[in-house]
């Protein structure tokens, strides 16, 4: 199929997949793993992972999109071989399966948006409560529907008019409220002593593996690098646009980001919290909402003593989480249209049928927080594969050749050095299968029945989804090769 | 705040926030440089 859209400029494109890489993980997840890890003991490892595994997956992906200008099935027939279709196959099920879900969590934000817009969720004395009410109920359902309805409008009308017109809006809002909301928080009496906390490390702490681990987790599910969805926006670079300057720049935006909004509720957190604040923020409540749906709002009610004004500050807040969210389900719901479009199949009806799907299987999620952690656990790990497979491609390709013709060739600024190939070739690798290692080994310690495939967050579930699913692919690899 | 905490500060903050301004800079004189040919 002939390319036909393109990013209007430089600037849009990065606005867009910085929209991508900036999500929820980056406002609740982050801070609550900072918590868990030493403060100051994490962000080191955090910044070393940042370019041992998202700037070069980041680069790779960008290069491998704009050389083939097919979505990650037809991308990696081309790049890794038509006997590894099913690896891109493998990306659009665990993004889109994350889609499916991403959707109902996204619904919460405008939910809580709109509750605390309206002065309803800061006059609640149970926030405990009001979640479980409301998480219990069908308006997660609704939320969901509202959510796949506005993103399935502006995948359809497009990249231009679509994807890149709302980004452009929505991401320097996104910015600029975050940015307030910072202002608001470190300038609180006591906010300091969540600062410092947040930067003190402990050399004990640094020595644990597990803090390393987590930190090179978190950059693997928080900065978009591995999940096929800067490979799909990639399709859409112009000739001329570099590749390592932009990819770079994403990657540190993502992390400066997670940066300001954990400053932001460390410092909300120790200055207004009466209670151990390392343990409310630590503390991960249910489907891991815990810090942002539960604690954050009883601490916005002890903002000021207006009801207003808090008020104001609270739906600040969750609208700013709302469009974190919505500008990487965006993201989400075009990977999979994409890829049917590479089968031939239009982008209105692309669109149609992208939506019902996620709407049908998100229901689950929607109704069902157990149902959503199982397959938060099951894709968020597989996030882990997808990265070492984008890794794979390259090096079937012949990583120095891929450096030097793709990442090296028409437009870039940046020249990137033989170090990349070193990092695709082994260090991508090497940390993926001991991120594997860690999480299904440790899956094994959190539940006796580790092998029931039927469990919420075991060894046997993963196993079982990823296996279905990877059978089928290998099973219709020559029919994904053939259609793409 | 000891000192151990504000090398930690200056690191993160200069890599991360210093990253990328650096790479915001170095996008814009790249843009200008190609926009005048």
């Amino acid at each position: 199929m002939k390319q036909q859209e393109f990013f209007s400029s430089r600037w849009t494109l990065i606005i867009a997949t910085l929209g991508i890489a900036v999500g929820t993980g980056n406002i609740w997840r982050f801070s609550r793993i900072v918590a868990q890890n030493g403060g100051g003991s994490f962000l080191i490892p955090w910044v070393i992972f940042l370019l041992l595994w998202s700037v070069p997956l980041i680069i790779a992906e960008f290069a491998i999109g704009k050389n083939s200008r097919l979505g990650p099935i037809g991308a990696f027939s081309k790049t890794a071989g038509k006997n590894f279709t099913w690896m891109g196959g493998f990306i659009v099920v665990v993004s889109s399966a994350i889609m499916f879900y991403y959707s109902v969590v996204t619904g919460w934000c405008l939910y809580y948006f709109f509750s605390s817009a309206s002065g309803n969720l800061l006059s609640q004395s149970n926030h405990l409560e009001f979640w479980n009410q409301f998480s219990a109920g069908y308006l997660p359902l609704f939320y969901h529907l509202i959510a796949i309805l506005i993103v399935a409008v502006i995948v359809f009308r497009g990249i231009v008019k679509g994807i890149e017109k709302v980004t452009k809006i929505l991401v320097p809002l996104l910015l600029l409220i975050l940015f307030l909301l910072f202002i608001r928080a470190v300038t609180l009496p006591g906010a300091f002593e969540g600062i410092k906390y947040f930067f003190t490390p402990d050399l004990d702490t640094m020595m644990d593996y597990k803090v390393w681990l987590n930190a090179l987790t978190q950059n693997a599910w928080d900065t978009g690098a591995g999940w096929g969805l800067i490979m799909t926006y990639a399709i859409y670079m112009r000739k001329n646009e570099d590749i390592t300057l932009n990819a770079s720049l994403i990657a540190f935006g993502n992390n400066s980001i997670s940066l300001l909004a954990g400053i932001t509720i460390f410092s909300t957190v120790f200055a207004l919290s009466s209670a151990d604040a390392i343990s409310q923020i630590s503390q991960s409540g249910p489907a891991n909402t815990g810090l942002t749906f539960i604690y954050l709002p009883a601490l916005f009610k002890k903002l000021s003593s207006s009801h207003i004004l808090n008020s104001v500050f609270a739906s600040a807040f969750f609208l700013a989480l709302f469009f974190a969210a919505l500008t990487s389900l965006i993201s989400l719901v075009e990977l999979a249209t994409r890829t049917l479009i590479d089968f031939n199949v239009s982008r209105s009806k692309s669109i149609l049928l992208v939506s019902v799907f996620a709407f049908l299987l998100g229901v689950p999620s929607a109704l069902n927080n157990s149902f959503l952690i199982n397959q938060d656990w099951v894709w968020g790990v597989g996030l882990i594969v997808s990265g070492a497979f984008i890794a794979f491609a390259i090096i079937k390709y012949d990583a120095d050749k891929f450096r030097q013709e793709v990442i090296n060739g028409c437009g870039s600024d940046f020249k990137i050095g033989r170090w990349f190939n070193l990092i695709i070739k082994y260090l991508i690798p090497f940390q993926a299968i001991l991120l594997l290692f860690w999480w299904l080994g440790s899956s094994f310690s959190w539940d006796p029945q580790w092998l029931n495939p039927f469990r919420t967050e075991n060894f046997g579930t993963v196993i079982f989804q990823w296996g279905i699913v990877i059978i089928l692919l290998i099973v219709i690899n020559k029919y994904l090769y053939k259609k793409s | 705040m000891s000192l151990f905490s504000i090398i930690t500060l200056v690191f993160v903050i200069g890599i991360v926030w210093g990253g990328f301004i650096f790479f915001i800079r170095k996008a814009f004189y790249y843009e200008s440089k190609k926009s005048n040919g």
